[in-house]
């Protein structure tokens, strides 16, 4: 009951507060460059139609995750920093209700990011039946990528010292594990396999392009979804149990 | 006698090797405004949040309306608290802000808002309630606070400097408040402050904290007594030409010391000022007039912390 009216609150605090809006804005305008660039330019477009959808695809998963995983990054350092967090440590509220309450707006902002990309993935993927393929690759990679960043987003909320310590190690942290899917070839022999595999940013986004443009069966590489879910569980789960301990008035080691 | 609404038994919170409140005990009750005194520094808001379970203490134990600290979720059901500094979501109104405060305390969305509207109006807020916070001035917001406090009709009520950068009509408001949550709600309002006019004015006992530790507890009256025991001054009036005569035998006085400025010589004392009082009559010097300096609060809390105050 309680993780419900925190959940409403803080949501109402994102999408009101413009927060939100315009965080999801800048998110369009971007998905808005690369897919004009994508679709529209026939000269320097080199890209096949199914390669334009994946395009977007990785890029809006991409960045939908990591406008989550500052919103959750921002969660509980930035309510500390804003004065406010001491009178919700003030209600008879379990702590754990605090972080499941924050978790849930920080996913609100993935499922308008998602929604917002749908458009996107439609326009370019029109005539070569993979936008509902696209669709649902980016709902359950992306659902299980978002959660994970989000929870471990809020761990490291809970335990800064400040906001910009919680936003710049959160934004470290997830460029660091998108930036091995910028490589030019990611699984080109066992170690480069393993590394892809182990690392559940590229473990998804390989997923990805197994199924949309190569055009494997969901099944067939199931195994890349292995460190995405662990990831997932893992992070839950130490929110779950680490949260309501780590989730106080003043962060760091030691404190409090 | 009215109930006991608060208790610490040996309060204690360390920071690493940093003593913040070392065995902090005090007792207070029903309908008791206590006042929480102490240079910056002190130990006032550390254990404030220790009483209020955002802190969790090194040491001892404490009670609130009878429910003993271990259980912690229903002692924040049954207090209110404005911290210190306390931050507003600027983009809510007042209304939402109480709604959402009633509904965390476990109230329905409409006992929420009727709560919300009731204390709106009691803290003089009701025509701004569908105002942005971020629209109200620095007393409105911790008229709000104050209200948020009371959103749960709380045993106790800890107030944190909830003065704390108003203005003289703003304190005085705010002070007037603090009088009628206890005398009206029968509530426990503990009261930390470094304005101590405040604390004459609204409470009925003290405790003065230095460097984290009690330096001592009770009625406002005995507290300012203590010190008036233990050091007292007085202006005598003598005729000019005895003024010399009436220094000389006051010196005399063990534990007196003596100023004399245009004909008025000031005597202060440790040990009271009766003895200085007779010397000077023994001696038949014409006592033009005598007045004995009446102690405050303010000079007692400033002799006990070594004029280390705020």
């Amino acid at each position: 009951m309680s993780a419900r009216v925190i959940a409403g609150q803080e949501c109402r605090d994102l999408w009101l507060s413009g927060r939100g809006p315009v965080l999801t804005f800048a998110y369009a305008v971007l998905l808005s460059a690369v897919t004009y660039l994508a679709a529209t330019n026939q000269v320097l477009n080199f890209l096949e139609q199914r390669e334009s959808v994946n395009l977007v695809l990785q890029i809006a998963v991409a960045v939908g995750v990591l406008l989550t995983m500052v919103v959750a990054a921002d969660a509980i350092s930035g309510e500390r920093e804003r004065g406010t967090f001491e009178s919700l440590l003030l209600a008879p509220v379990s702590r754990g209700s605090i972080v499941l309450g924050k978790l849930v707006a920080a996913m609100s902002l993935w499922g308008a990011a998602f929604v917002v990309a749908l458009p996107y993935l439609w326009v370019l993927g029109k005539g070569v039946a993979v936008v509902g393929q696209a669709v649902l690759l980016g709902l359950v990679v992306g659902t299980v990528l978002a959660l994970s960043m989000a929870a471990i987003g809020l761990l490291i909320s809970a335990r800064s010292t400040t906001n910009k310590v919680s936003l710049a190690a959160s934004l470290f942290l997830v460029l660091a594990l998108f930036a091995p899917t910028q490589l030019p070839a990611m699984p080109t022999s066992s170690v480069g396999d393993v590394l892809v595999r182990i690392n559940p940013v590229t473990a998804g986004s390989h997923y990805i392009q197994l199924v949309l443009l190569k055009g494997h069966a969901w099944t067939q590489d199931l195994s890349y979804l292995i460190s995405p879910v662990v990831a997932v569980v893992v992070t839950v789960v130490a929110l779950a149990v680490a949260g309501p301990r780590i989730v106080r008035l003043t962060g760091g080691v030691g404190s409090g | 006698m009215p109930g006991v609404s608060l208790e610490a038994r040996e309060l204690s919170k360390w920071f690493g090797s940093r003593t913040a409140v070392d065995s902090v005990s005090f007792t207070a009750h029903e309908g008791e405004v206590i006042g929480l005194l102490g240079p910056n520094g002190a130990g006032k808001t550390t254990t404030i949040r220790m009483l209020s379970t955002v802190l969790p203490p090194t040491g001892g134990e404490f009670s609130v309306a009878g429910v003993p600290s271990s259980r912690s979720a229903d002692i924040r059901a049954r207090i209110g608290v404005l911290p210190e500094s306390a931050g507003y979501p600027v983009h809510q109104t007042g209304l939402e802000y109480l709604t959402y405060h009633g509904r965390l305390f476990g109230l329905s969305r409409e006992e929420a808002r009727q709560t919300a509207v009731r204390l709106l109006g009691q803290v003089g807020l009701a025509d701004r309630a569908q105002s942005r916070i971020s629209t109200y001035s620095r007393g409105m917001r911790q008229r709000l606070g104050i209200a948020r406090a009371l959103v749960n009709n709380p045993s106790v009520v800890f107030l944190d400097e909830p003065t704390l950068g108003l203005d003289p009509a703003g304190q005085r408001e705010i002070l007037a408040l603090v009088r009628a949550i206890a005398e009206a709600r029968g509530t426990t309002v503990v009261l930390s402050t470094h304005t101590l006019p405040e604390v004459e004015q609204v409470c009925s006992s003290v405790l003065i904290l230095d460097k984290g530790r009690v330096l001592v507890s009770g009625s406002v009256a005995e507290v300012t007594s203590t010190e008036a025991a233990s050091r007292q001054s007085g202006h005598l009036r003598v005729p000019p030409d005895q003024v010399a005569r009436a220094s000389e035998v006051l010196r005399g006085v063990p534990g007196v010391s003596v100023e004399v400025a245009k004909d008025v010589v000031t005597v202060t004392s440790s040990d009271g000022l009766n003895e200085a009082l007779s010397a000077v009559l023994d001696a038949r010097i014409t006592v033009l007039s005598f007045e004995v300096d009446g102690v405050r609060l303010s000079d007692a809390f400033l002799a006990m912390t070594r004029g280390g105050a705020s």
